[in-house]
C-alpha cells in the first residue's frame, strides 16, 4: 500500500459525512422535490438503502483482500487484462465525478456570491488547497475534517432552529396522497449521492486494525440521511409548493431567516459550510483518483502525481458541462445509471467472481469470530 | 531539515499568495454602491414597466447619526434618502436605464419592500415576480403592498418616525395591523393554482393638512395573478379572523342594555378550520376562540357583574360573527377566490374528493357552506371596575 498513514473508523466517518452532504444538502431538495412533491423527506429514508447496500459490498470485499483497494483486488479476481480495464474505468470514472463536484462548487460560488469572479478561480483555488490536503495524506484529510465537521454540523443545526418560526405544518400534509411511488421516485437522485458511499473502498485498506467498520459505517449512513431527511423537511415546510422552483432551497431558507431584525443575511453561514464540506469532498475524490491511477500505473509515491492531476481536474471540470443547467440534466439522466454500473454493478460481479473463483482472504482478519463467513 | 526558503520554493510560495486574494474580486466599496431599500413597480402608458427606486445615501445617514439631535427635522429626510425612475420591458431592463443614471452600483440585497402600483396589479403581477427570485441580491423576505397611486408617490413620503418609506412600511407590515405578505408568501399563493392572493394595501394618508404619511388599509384580493377586487378594512379584519393572522386588534360594540359604546382588546385568538364532506355537500367549521380584556367602557354599565359580561360576551361573537359572514359573502359570492386556504385544508383532509373538483376549484369554493363558531370570554376589566366618570347610583348593575 502506497499510503502509509491510518485512520480511526470514526476519522472515517467524518470524512465521508461532508463527503455526501456538501453537494446534497444543496442540489437535492430541489431535485427530490420535482417527483416526491409533499413526500420529498421521506425520499432519503429510502435512498439510504443503496448507501447501506454499497458499504455491505464494499467491506465483504475488503474482508477477502485485507489492505488493497479495489484497484488492486479486481486484477487479482479477473486477472490481469479485464482487473486493469476495470481499474482505469474505475479511475476515469471518479475523474469524472470530481470534475462535476467543482463544476457544482464553481456554479454555486459564482451563481450566489461573487457574480464576476472568473470560474477558473474558484475552482483553481479549491483544486490548490486539497492538491496541499491530499499530499498530505489520509491522515492530515482525516484531522482537517475532524476540525470542520463539528462547525459544518453546528452551522447546518443553527440555520434549521432559527428557521423553525417561519415554518407552517399544513405544507406536509397529505402524507403520501399517491401512495409510495411518488417518495420512491424521488429517492433515485438521492440514491446515486448515498452510492458515493462506496469511496470507502479506498478507505477501508488504511484503517487502523481491529476498527469496528460496519458501525462506522451505518452511523456515517444514518446521520446523512437523518440530514438530509431534516433539510428536505424544513425546505418543504418553509417553501412548500415553490420548493423545486429555486436552484439551491436550503440557500433561500437561510437567506429568509430574520430574528429580531439584526440575526439576518445568513447566507453566508451556508457559504461556509458549503465550502468546508466539498473542500473535504473534492480532497477525498482527489485522494481516490490519485492513489487509483497511482495504483493503476504503479507507481511507488504518489505525492509526485498530485498537482499534475489537480491541474488535470481543473480543466476537466469545464470538460463536464457548459452549464448548470446542462449539469443538473446529468445529474438527473445519465448519472444515476453511471453510479449504479460503477459503483454497485461491478463491485458485485467482482465479489461473485471471487466467491466462485475462490480468491481473497475467506477469514476476516479485523473482526475474527464475529463476522461469519 | 528541509530548507523552506530556497530561492525556487520562495517564488512558488509567492505566486501562490494572490489566490488568497480571490475572494476579493468581486468587492464593491460601500462608497460606490447604491443600496435600493424599496422598490415599486408600475405600468406605463406604453405598457413598460417602470421601475422606481428608494435608494439609501449612507452618507446621510452617518451625518444625521453622528449632527444628533436633529434627525426627524424636515430637512435632513431627504438627504438620506433619494429617488430614481426609469422604464424598461422588464424589471430589470428598467434596471440598467437607471444604472445609466445612478454613479453608484446599484445594490438590491437589502430591498425590503416592493410595491406594486394598481395599474400594473390588474394587469397581472405573475411575469414580474421571477426577477426578484432569480438575480443573485434581492431578498425573498421582502414585503410587498399595493398602492393605488403611483408606487413613486409613495416612494416621496418622508414618514415622520422612520428614516425611509422602506422602512415605515416594514414597520407598519410587522404592526400586523394590515397583513404581512412577503415575497415568498406571494410566491407560493401565485403558484397554488387554485388560491388566490391577498396583498395589503399602502396608501398615502393626508388626515393631517400640509403633512403626508402612510397607511396600511384594506387588502387587494388577485385572482390567477389579477388583480379583482379590494376588501375595505372593516371586511379585512374579518379575513383576519378568518386566517387566523388576528394578532393585536380591537372590537368595538354598541351594548343593547345602555347608550355608548364597550371596546375590548383582543389578547389571544385562534381559528381552526374543519373541513367536512357529507353526501357530496363541502362544509367548512370555522372554530375561533379569543380572549378579550375590556380597555374602554362609555356606558353606564357595570362590566364586574357576571349577568352584565354574559350579555356582552354574546353580543361580541355576534357582531365577530357578522363581520366574518359579512366577508365570506365578498369572498365567496363576488370575488370567488379562495384567499382562506380552505383549498389546503380540503386537500390535506380529503385527498380522493379535492382530485374530482381540482380543476374547477373556484365553483365548488363559491358553494362551500360556512359555519363560525365564536367563543369569546371577556376575561378582566381592565385597570377600573365601575365606569369612570359616573356617580355610583346611575351605574346599571
Amino acid at each position: 500500500m502506497i499510503e502509509k498513514g491510518r485512520i480511526s473508523a470514526l476519522q472515517m466517518a467524518t470524512l465521508l459525512y461532508p463527503t455526501i452532504i456538501a453537494t446534497a444538502i444543496l442540489l437535492v431538495p430541489a431535485i427530490t422535490g420535482e417527483y416526491a412533491k409533499k413526500d420529498m423527506w421521506l425520499s432519503p429514508i429510502w435512498a439510504s438503502l443503496a448507501g447501506l447496500f454499497v458499504i455491505f459490498l464494499a467491506v465483504k470485499l475488503e474482508q477477502r483482500f485485507p489492505e488493497q483497494t479495489i484497484i488492486q483486488y479486481s486484477g487479482t479476481i479477473t486477472g490481469k487484462l479485464i482487473g486493469k480495464l476495470i481499474g482505469v474505468l474505475i479511475v476515469l470514472y471518479y475523474f469524472h465525478a470530481t470534475g462535476i463536484i467543482l463544476l457544482e462548487y464553481g456554479n454555486f460560488v459564482i451563481g450566489s456570491f461573487l457574480p464576476r469572479t472568473p470560474l477558473l478561480i474558484v475552482i483553481g483555488s479549491m483544486v490548490l488547497v486539497c492538491g496541499l490536503a491530499v499530499r498530505g495524506g489520509i491522515e492530515v484529510m482525516a484531522r482537517t475534517a475532524q476540525v470542520l465537521v463539528p462547525f459544518v454540523i453546528l452551522f447546518f443545526t443553527l440555520i434549521m432552529i432559527l428557521l423553525t418560526p417561519e415554518l407552517n405544518l399544513d405544507n406536509l400534509f397529505p402524507v403520501m396522497e399517491y401512495g409510495l411511488k411518488p417518495s420512491l421516485k424521488g429517492a433515485i437522485i438521492p440514491a446515486s449521492w448515498f452510492l458515493q458511499l462506496f469511496i470507502i473502498a479506498f478507505i477501508l485498506p488504511v484503517l487502523k486494525k481491529g476498527e469496528k467498520i460496519g458501525k462506522a459505517g451505518i452511523l456515517t449512513v444514518i446521520t446523512v440521511m437523518i440530514t438530509l431527511v431534516i433539510t428536505n423537511l424544513v425546505t418543504l415546510l418553509l417553501f412548500g409548493v415553490i420548493t423545486t422552483s429555486f436552484t439551491y432551497p436550503v440557500m433561500e431558507a437561510a437567506r429568509f431567516i430574520s430574528v429580531a431584525d439584526f440575526l439576518q443575511h445568513l447566507e453566508s453561514v451556508v457559504m461556509a459550510i458549503w465550502v468546508a464540506g466539498t473542500f473535504i469532498k473534492v480532497s477525498l475524490f482527489y485522494y481516490v483518483v490519485v492513489i487509483g491511477t497511482a495504483q493503476v500505473l504503479h507507481i511507488s509515491d504518489f505525492r509526485p502525481i498530485v498537482l499534475p492531476i489537480g491541474l488535470f481536474l481543473t480543466v476537466l471540470s469545464f470538460w463536464t458541462s457548459s452549464s448548470l443547467q446542462e449539469l443538473e440534466q446529468i445529474l438527473i439522466t445519465s448519472f444515476p445509471f453511471y453510479d449504479f454500473f460503477v459503483l454497485i454493478i461491478i463491485p458485485m460481479l467482482l465479489l461473485v467472481i471471487a466467491k466462485v473463483r475462490k480468491k481473497g482472504a475467506t477469514k476476516n482478519r479485523r473482526n475474527k469470530g464475529k463476522v461469519k463467513k | 531539515m528541509r530548507n523552506y526558503f530556497k530561492p525556487g520554493r520562495l517564488l512558488l510560495l509567492i505566486c501562490t499568495f494572490p489566490f488568497l486574494l480571490s475572494g476579493c474580486w468581486d468587492r464593491i466599496e460601500i462608497n460606490d454602491m447604491a443600496i435600493i431599500v424599496a422598490t415599486g413597480i408600475d405600468l406605463t402608458d406604453e405598457g413598460e414597466v417602470e421601475l422606481s427606486v428608494q435608494i439609501v445615501n449612507p452618507q446621510g445617514l452617518g451625518s444625521s447619526g453622528s449632527g444628533g439631535g436633529q434627525l426627524g427635522g424636515s430637512g435632513s429626510v431627504g438627504t438620506m434618502v433619494s429617488l430614481e425612475k426609469a422604464t424598461g420591458k422588464t424589471i430589470y431592463d428598467a434596471r440598467s436605464k437607471l444604472q445609466e443614471k445612478v454613479p453608484r452600483s446599484l445594490f438590491l440585497g437589502h430591498n425590503r419592500v416592493i410595491l406594486i402600483g394598481e395599474r400594473l396589479a390588474k394587469q397581472g403581477i405573475k411575469q414580474h415576480v421571477d426577477f426578484f427570485a432569480r438575480h443573485p441580491f434581492p431578498r425573498i423576505k421582502a414585503y410587498v403592498f399595493v398602492t393605488k397611486d403611483k408606487p413613486i408617490e409613495l416612494l416621496q413620503v418622508n414618514p415622520d418616525l422612520e428614516r425611509s418609506t422602506a422602512e415605515a412600511a416594514r414597520e407598519l407590515a410587522d404592526q400586523k395591523f394590515g397583513l404581512d405578505v412577503t415575497l415568498k408568501d406571494l410566491l407560493q399563493m401565485l403558484a397554488d393554482d387554485t388560491r388566490g392572493a391577498a396583498l395589503p394595501y399602502l396608501l398615502v394618508d393626508k388626515e393631517i393638512p400640509g403633512k403626508v404619511g402612510l397607511k396600511v388599509n384594506g387588502s387587494a384580493i388577485f385572482s390567477d395573478g389579477k388583480l379583482i377586487g379590494e376588501l375595505d378594512d372593516e371586511r379585512n379584519r374579518g379575513l383576519f379572523w378568518l386566517i387566523n393572522k388576528v394578532d393585536q386588534a380591537s372590537v368595538t360594540i354598541e351594548p343593547e342594555a345602555a347608550a355608548g359604546y364597550i371596546s375590548f382588546s383582543i389578547i389571544n385568538a385562534k381559528t381552526k378550520m374543519k373541513p367536512t364532506i357529507n353526501n357530496g355537500k363541502w362544509k367548512m367549521t370555522i372554530d375561533i376562540q379569543a380572549d378579550d380584556d375590556i380597555v374602554e367602557n362609555n356606558t353606564y354599565l357595570d362590566v364586574m357583574s357576571p349577568a352584565i359580561l354574559k350579555k356582552l360576551e354574546g353580543q361580541l361573537e355576534e357582531t365577530i360573527r357578522h363581520q366574518i359572514y359579512d366577508t365570506l359573502e365578498v369572498i365567496q359570492k363576488d370575488f370567488k377566490t379562495d384567499v382562506l386556504g380552505f383549498d389546503e385544508a380540503f386537500h390535506s383532509h380529503y385527498p380522493k374528493e379535492w382530485a374530482t373538483v381540482k380543476d374547477n376549484w373556484t365553483d365548488t369554493f363559491s358553494e362551500v357552506d360556512v359555519e363560525v363558531n365564536t367563543k369569546i370570554s371577556i376575561s378582566r376589566p381592565g385597570r377600573s371596575t365601575t365606569p369612570q366618570g359616573v356617580p355610583k347610583d346611575k351605574v346599571i348593575e
